[in-house]
């Protein structure tokens, strides 16, 4: 027998208003460990995966949109913009770095990147395997691709068009494995690189497909259908026009998607932006202001949950402290006659405050049970869409506040319904009783 | 032994103060102090449990001056040395029989032998209840398990506060001999305050307040 003992069993005999008391705790503790975790996972998200870019430059449209395509790889791109002028932007000296992407292909939902070999050194990867992609179609995998696709060097697939994985718009040149990444913990481990020939070659082979269809589609309406000759010569002559034309453009005028650039000094963000949006038909967007005019709308989100979880927490406090001074005020007789066995007030404090405690230590393993669970199916269900993992562990000292918190009004709840015991007159209880 | 001089109680809120007539025990004597309801009979046994502090006199039990403890030694020697038994015995809600009476041993200190508890179980007919909750047990069964945890840690002294007023005329002779017995067993002495002139014939030394 022990004081401990006695708090337990104390809590048994209670164990609606015990299990709502932990309940309670347990869900405010989760989301405000959840919401501070989704806060952190997102922060570090933006610092991790900007990679030092300074702008970006694609086609004309929502600023944000381009650089949550081009940089955080969530979102489809604005459009395309010509390789020759972002060639013109590379030389210009504010330029330190200055690196294209081209995308729109994936493969089985993982997004291949076309790039040049600067790509893979901007986020801090170097190959684990392998050799680096030399010639068209060979593709340098992220280290989540290789590992969740089971992909290894020497192994080929075709990529599908578009950037959500299907299986009807196959493109039909096979990939090449030949290198894999280390992990980085960014973005590029579930990227496929490969180099901007590849994303030319592949889709420069798809419209020779599309032209040579349509030429013998214009045969067929030749042969079978005499009456509908000249619509179809139309049809065909206007199919070869913008087929030759599609031709020749990717012939001359390659296209990317952006173009990823670091400057040699900030100064450069207060005129080159402008510059490029006045002089020529692309955007520039500045991605550490982009991201943080995301964040602040989101935090608008964060903010409200975390009212809540406050709320719930102040709740829950209320229920401890109400749970604990109901004990207290309904068993004042049994404490009394602990009193009488020779317990000290102290004990009896302590019987109290065990009861709190325990209270508190069960919500916390529930909370983060409950977090955990919660935490995986939100993983789950963004690696079946986005796959992207962009939950961080929530770093100890993080963990500290909340847990300061809720100790704290822990701490008051017992101190406020112990304050009946240090009034306590056991004469007055026994004789009530009688 | 028990001994108490010129005892005096004021009940500050009722503005009344109480005198009782001064006791000297030797020990393992029995006490029978009989009085009207009102008449300050749970005082008396409150003073000499410790549990209220005398305005003037002084208790001593067991050679010890209880009035002049601190109220820490006072609550240790209260653990160790008195056994109290009420009109409607209690005992701890959430504990089961035998966890009470291991509860009573270890606020007293006392070492807990869970054969020490299982004999005094069988002498008041509680065996079988050893493990049901407090809830489970009848009226006359809570009255045993009371005087059960007034003596498993072999007190001094015994108070018994109107032990027998709610029970029929059979129970109250078994209780009454119950505690005599166990106060025998014990060595302690026996006091019990009530205004039942049934439990008259049982005791040789009565005072009246």
């Amino acid at each position: 027998m022990n004081l401990l003992k006695i708090s337990i069993q104390n809590m048994k005999i209670k164990p609606l208003y015990t299990f709502l008391s932990i309940f309670i705790l347990a869900l405010s503790i989760a989301l405000l460990l959840g919401v501070q975790q989704l806060k952190n996972s997102f922060e570090h998200q933006i610092k991790n995966n900007l990679a030092g870019v300074d702008l970006v430059i694609g086609a004309k449209g929502s600023p944000l949109q381009l650089v949550v395509s081009s940089v955080l790889h969530l979102d489809n791109p604005t459009g395309n913009i010509p390789y020759d002028e972002a060639q013109k932007i590379r030389k210009n000296p504010m330029i330190k770095k200055a690196v294209p992407i081209s995308y729109g292909d994936n493969y089985k939902g993982y997004r291949i990147v076309g790039t040049t070999s600067e790509f893979i050194a901007l986020y801090g990867a170097s190959l684990q395997k392998g050799n680096p992609v030399q010639k068209p179609m060979e593709v340098v995998l992220g280290y989540l691709v290789a590992e969740r696709l089971y992909l290894n060097i020497g192994d080929t697939f075709l990529s599908s068009h578009g950037l959500i994985e299907n299986e009807i718009d196959v493109h039909s040149d096979e990939l090449t494995v030949v290198g894999i990444l280390t992990p980085t913990q960014r973005v590029i481990d579930r990227l496929i690189i490969t180099n901007l020939e590849s994303i030319w070659q592949v889709h420069d082979h798809d419209d020779h497909d599309e032209e040579e269809e349509a030429e013998e589609h214009a045969e067929d309406h030749d042969h079978d259908d005499h009456d509908g000759e000249e619509e179809a010569k139309e049809h065909v002559q206007g199919d070869d026009h913008d087929n030759h034309n599609s031709h020749d453009q990717h012939q001359e005028e390659k296209e990317i998607t952006s173009l990823l650039i670091l400057f040699r000094n900030p100064s450069a963000l207060l005129t080159f932006p402008r510059n490029i949006n006045k002089n020529t038909n692309m955007q520039a967007a500045l991605p550490k202001y982009e991201l943080d005019r995301l964040y602040q709308f989101l935090g608008v989100g964060f903010k409200t949950v975390s009212w809540i979880a406050y709320l719930i927490l102040i709740i829950s406090g209320l229920t401890i402290f109400i749970s604990l001074y109901k004990m207290v005020k309904e068993r004042a007789f049994d404490l009394a006659l602990l009193r009488t066995y020779g317990a000290s007030n102290v004990q009896l404090i302590k019987i109290i405050t065990y009861e709190g405690l325990l209270i508190v230590g069960f919500a916390f393993v529930v909370g983060f049970f409950v977090l955990k669970i919660a935490l995986h199916y939100i993983l789950n269900v963004l690696d079946g869409t986005k796959q992207q993992n962009i939950l961080q562990n929530l770093p100890f000292e993080q963990l500290l506040y909340p847990v300061s918190l809720v100790l704290l009004i822990t701490i008051l709840s017992i101190l406020l319904a112990i304050r009946p015991i240090m009034k306590m007159s056991i004469s007055s209880i026994l004789s009530r009783e009688k | 032994m028990v001994t108490t001089e010129n005892l005096t109680f004021y009940y500050k809120k009722e503005q009344h103060t109480f005198s009782f007539p001064d006791i000297f025990l030797e020990k393992q004597e029995d006490l029978l102090v009989l009085g009207k309801s009102g008449i300050g009979k749970t005082t008396f046994l409150h003073l000499l449990a410790g549990l209220l502090k005398p305005v003037n006199g002084t208790i001593c039990i067991a050679d010890t001056a209880i009035n002049s403890l601190s109220a820490r030694k006072l609550d240790i020697f209260r653990g160790q040395n008195i056994g109290l038994v009420f009109q409607k015995s209690h005992a701890i809600q959430s504990l089961n029989v035998f966890q009470n009476l291991q509860a009573r041993l270890f606020f007293s200190k006392k070492a807990i032998h869970p054969k020490a508890i299982d004999q005094l179980l069988i002498e008041l007919g509680l065996i079988e209840y050893k493990n049901s909750a407090i809830q489970e047990l009848s009226v006359g069964q809570l009255q045993r398990l009371g005087i059960a945890l007034s003596v498993i840690h072999n007190p001094k002294v015994i108070l018994a506060d109107e032990p027998t007023s709610s029970l029929d005329d059979e129970n109250c002779k078994i209780v009454i001999e119950l505690l005599k017995k166990q106060a025998k067993q014990t060595e302690a002495n026996l006091i019990v305050i009530t205004h039942d002139h049934r439990v008259k014939s049982f005791f040789s030394n009565t005072i009246t307040i």
